[in-house]
């Protein structure tokens, strides 16, 4: 069996998210994906499950030429998908669960046949070695671990021993622990065995070096290179995970990286703990952008909801210029000088159908008081002008309504509103996620700008070169915590990456040819001070 | 951007008032000596101003997303606590004054169940409808209150006018237009207002830019109770009597008018002039069916048919005009309209 890809390509909103990608799938081998987030793995998985329209693919199957307009074309063709998004319905039973991408078995058409479908369903958790697992039980009761583990058997519905079908995970095994990810590797290997194809994203390197045969790299929406997994290393995997994507990076002029301009501790936080974070304590100084690095899922994004109010704070302090924040709540820390660019802007962030102006004005609507309760609109609309031109949105007025907007002119926005009170502290999460370069750059002098007048900022980012240039220390988080931090003086791409990922003495040595660059980033991670293990 | 058609944004926003106009037309061509007639345009502000005070004041609770279905049986209720109020020797003051506290108190009972315990504002207004309907029937015993027991000067306010010149203005014209203006200007020009649409627009973008979300729902609920605890005395006033059930038809007809009137806005949002178009139009098929002497069982299919016409007219429109293939093709072509 052979799958070829080429030409997979694929732009969201004039943004390219995969660029000519090509890849091969073979019978009887485990092909490993890695790539940084935002690297056009996932999109490359959507457009072969049909879950997007591609701008441009080409798939042949054993050398015929094949469409995937819908995932029922894409079942028809034999390729099954482990999303990385948990899609459990919490009120079916597990059982139920496992057909929710599979035909349920039929009596006359329209009932459901449940003793057959507890059978295959048997049958699906028993391939997959998994014997812990009541099949009645409600979905809503089980582990994340589990819940995992039976999205991964509905891959295996009705599948018998004999078929040679073509897997593809995303991210499988991410929120499986070490016992539960070896059930897993078993079953690939078993499936490789009797001449499947797979298809693995994984961001575990070491785990590459358990199942796959072949590697294939991706950066910035392009296949960079794929090697046989016995003639790579961690290490060059890595190199080419990052490369030099200097297209993205902030003009070399700029960069200076800030220092904090005093020594007082603007923030403080210790021991934060939400349902979603792990004691986490750091610091922050007026005038200093601090980094946050993780995978997707490490945590970053809770941290800032943690600092913000929006996840219940279970236990920990917050202290801003030296004050106790108590029962942080979003209302009180806008009121407090605290702003927030959150991640999801479209759905978290901005009133689509709402003017530009009222979108900048809208945490901050206390200040344009008059009369009691009016809003004084003439002085509204002077603010939000005077930060149209400081952050040089393009816009036809300031009445413009956002859904109108590109993305990167919705982001500045979404600044416009961060900066319209003077924040102490500025909470961003990816902010230049989906922007086009101009706008990126814009940014970034805004970023300093910010920093420059004297607030702490802390920066969550997925672009690791943007880290780099921007801040001076970074907050290494893994697995819902807070796990280290490092000083960009001393630290590269592949360093940040390695410290990202979990940790080098996970990894495998490198091999002959990268002794070099293995020594280097040895030194940086004993530069890392660790807080926890 | 995609150039949506100029027809269709068109229709988008004046569909509703071009329906209007022509139902008007439609009346004046069927009853060209009473239909068009000043007397009879200020019968109908009367007779809809009840059903206006409700709508306007339900509009400010929709444009947070939310719904309240008890505002009809709240009416009837604070009916029958203002004329127990009576019964028992009290003034006029004390028993409008009562009943608005009662409106109150159901609009928190409403809020705190949607906003403080998070139960679906359907689901809530649904379980407060049945306990206020009860109460009414339990406090009257399924009996109208009517009769002597109610002061002369309450029931001639709901039948009473202010006369300027020709022009009469009924009291309940008035009360209407009060109630008007003040949640246009709510909407329009408060803090309170502009929060509140941007709650109906992206809950959780409004909590994450620091909108206190519960406690603003909270008072919408409330202000949706005054108003149908106004709307219930005016009602009583009018009726001279306070029967358990006479405000039930209230609620739907009030939900319809501001959905009458979303279908004019571009964004598709509650706002009040739209809940006032859509008023005006159930209040024009009323009075001008009635006068064609139409069945009123007829009249009430008629209404419902209307309703979903103009709903899905302006849905349509709004999916940039997924109409049939015939009518695509008399529109212009896109960017033409550009």
């Amino acid at each position: 069996m052979h799958l070829q890809i080429r030409q997979a390509s694929k732009a969201y909103a004039g943004i390219p998210a995969l660029i000519d990608a090509a890849l091969d799938l073979h019978g009887g081998e485990a092909l490993g994906l890695v790539g940084e987030n935002g690297a056009g793995k996932s999109t490359l998985i959507k457009l072969l499950a049909g879950l997007e329209a591609p701008d441009s693919l080409e798939v042949r199957l054993n050398g015929a030429r094949v469409t995937i307009p819908d995932s029922a074309a894409a079942r028809r063709l034999g390729l099954r998908f482990i999303h990385q998004e948990l899609a459990i319905v919490p009120a079916l039973n597990v059982a139920e669960n496992l057909f929710l991408n599979n035909p349920l078995p039929r009596i006359g058409g329209a009932f459901v046949n449940r003793a057959a479908l507890y059978k295959l369903a048997r049958e699906a958790m028993r391939r997959l070695g998994i014997d812990h697992i009541d099949l009645r039980q409600r979905a809503s009761l089980l582990s994340p671990g589990d819940a995992m583990l039976v999205k991964i058997a509905s891959a295996f519905i009705g599948a018998d021993d004999q078929q040679q079908l073509i897997y593809i995970m995303d991210e499988p095994t991410a929120a499986l622990n070490q016992a539960e990810a070896e059930l897993l590797y078993a079953v690939i290997d078993r499936l490789r065995a009797r001449g499947c194809a797979l298809l693995v994203v994984t961001h575990r390197l070491h785990e590459l070096f358990r199942i796959a045969q072949r590697v294939t790299v991706m950066r910035d929406g392009m296949v960079v290179n794929t090697h046989k997994i016995t003639e790579t290393s961690a290490g060059e995997l890595i190199h080419e995970m990052t490369g030099s994507s200097a297209a993205h990076l902030p003009p070399a002029a700029d960069k200076v990286k800030s220092e904090a301009t005093d020594d007082r501790p603007l923030l403080r936080a210790r021991y934060l703990q939400t349902d979603a974070l792990s004691a986490a304590s750091f610091h922050l100084r007026a005038g200093e952008i601090v980094g946050v690095a993780g995978l997707a899922g490490a945590g970053r994004s809770q941290l800032l909801q943690a600092l913000m109010g929006i996840d219940k704070l279970r236990a920990g302090t917050i202290e801003l210029d030296g004050e106790a924040l108590r029962n942080p709540a979003p209302a009180v820390c806008w009121e407090q000088g605290i702003a927030y660019l959150p991640e999801e802007r479209r759905s978290q962030g901005l009133l689509l159908g709402g003017r530009i102006s009222h979108n900048m004005t809208l945490p901050h609507l206390g200040r344009f008081r008059r009369w009691l309760a009016m809003i004084d609109r003439r002085a509204e609309d002077r603010r939000s002008q005077q930060l149209s031109r400081s952050v040089q949105l393009r816009a036809t007025g300031i009445q413009q309504r956002l859904r109108e907007l590109s993305g990167g002119n919705q982001q500045k926005v979404m600044f416009a509103r961060a900066v319209l009170a003077k924040p102490r502290l500025v909470l961003l999460d990816e902010p230049t996620r989906g922007v086009d370069v101009g706008a990126k750059r814009d940014i970034y002098r805004l970023i300093r700008e910010l920093a420059a007048g004297g607030a702490g900022i802390l920066l969550v980012s997925s672009e690791l070169d943007e880290l780099l240039a921007l801040c001076g220390r970074i907050l290494i988080m893994r697995n819902r915590r807070l796990v280290g931090e490092a000083s960009t003086a001393e630290l590269d791409e592949r360093a940040l990456l390695s410290l990202m990922f979990a940790g080098l003495p996970h990894l495998p040595t490198p091999s002959s040819k990268h002794q070099g660059r293995g020594a280097q980033s040895n030194k940086i991670n004993s530069d890392a001070r660790f807080l926890t293990a | 951007m995609s150039q949506r058609p100029h027809l269709s944004s068109f229709l988008r926003r004046y569909g509703t008032l071009i329906g209007f106009l022509a139902i008007v037309l439609f009346f004046w061509t069927q009853r060209p000596q009473t239909f068009m007639t000043l007397p009879n345009w200020v019968n109908i502000t009367r007779q809809m101003s009840i059903l206006g005070v409700v709508a306007f004041t339900m509009t400010i609770v929709m444009v947070t997303g939310d719904f309240d279905l008890s505002v009809g049986a709240m009416a009837s209720l604070v009916g029958i606590v203002a004329g127990s109020a009576f019964q028992n020797g009290g003034g006029v003051g004390q028993a409008v004054a009562l009943a608005l506290l009662v409106g109150v108190a159901g609009g928190a009972l409403n809020g705190l169940l949607v906003a403080g315990v998070g139960i679906s504002a359907f689901v809530a207004t649904l379980g407060t409808l049945t306990v206020f309907r009860g109460l009414a029937l339990y406090t009257s015993s399924g009996a109208s209150i009517y009769g002597r027991v109610i002061p002369a000067e309450f029931s001639s306010f709901g039948r009473g006018a202010i006369v300027i010149g020709e022009l009469s203005i009924p009291n309940l014209t008035l009360l209407a237009a009060l109630a008007l203006a003040l949640v246009f200007v709510i909407l329009r020009f408060t803090i309170f207002g502009r929060r509140l649409y941007a709650i109906g627009g992206n809950r959780e973008a409004a909590r994450f830019g620091g909108i206190r979300i519960a406690r603003l729902r909270m008072l919408s609920f409330v202000i949706s109770g005054l108003g149908a605890a106004a709307a219930g005395l005016m009602l009583f006033s009018r009726l001279s009597t306070a029967h358990p059930t006479q405000g039930e038809g209230l609620m739907l007809q009030a939900i319809a008018a501001v959905f009458l009137g979303m279908t004019m806005n571009e964004e598709a949002q509650p706002n009040v002039l739209g809940s006032l178009v859509g008023v005006l139009i159930l209040g024009v098929l009323a009075n001008g069916l009635t006068q064609m002497q139409i069945d009123t069982y007829i009249q009430q299919i008629l209404t419902g048919v209307i309703i979903i016409l103009a709903v899905t007219l302006s849905s349509l429109s709004q999916q940039g005009l997924r109409a049939p293939e015939w009518l695509r093709r008399l529109l212009p072509e896109r960017g033409e309209a550009a």
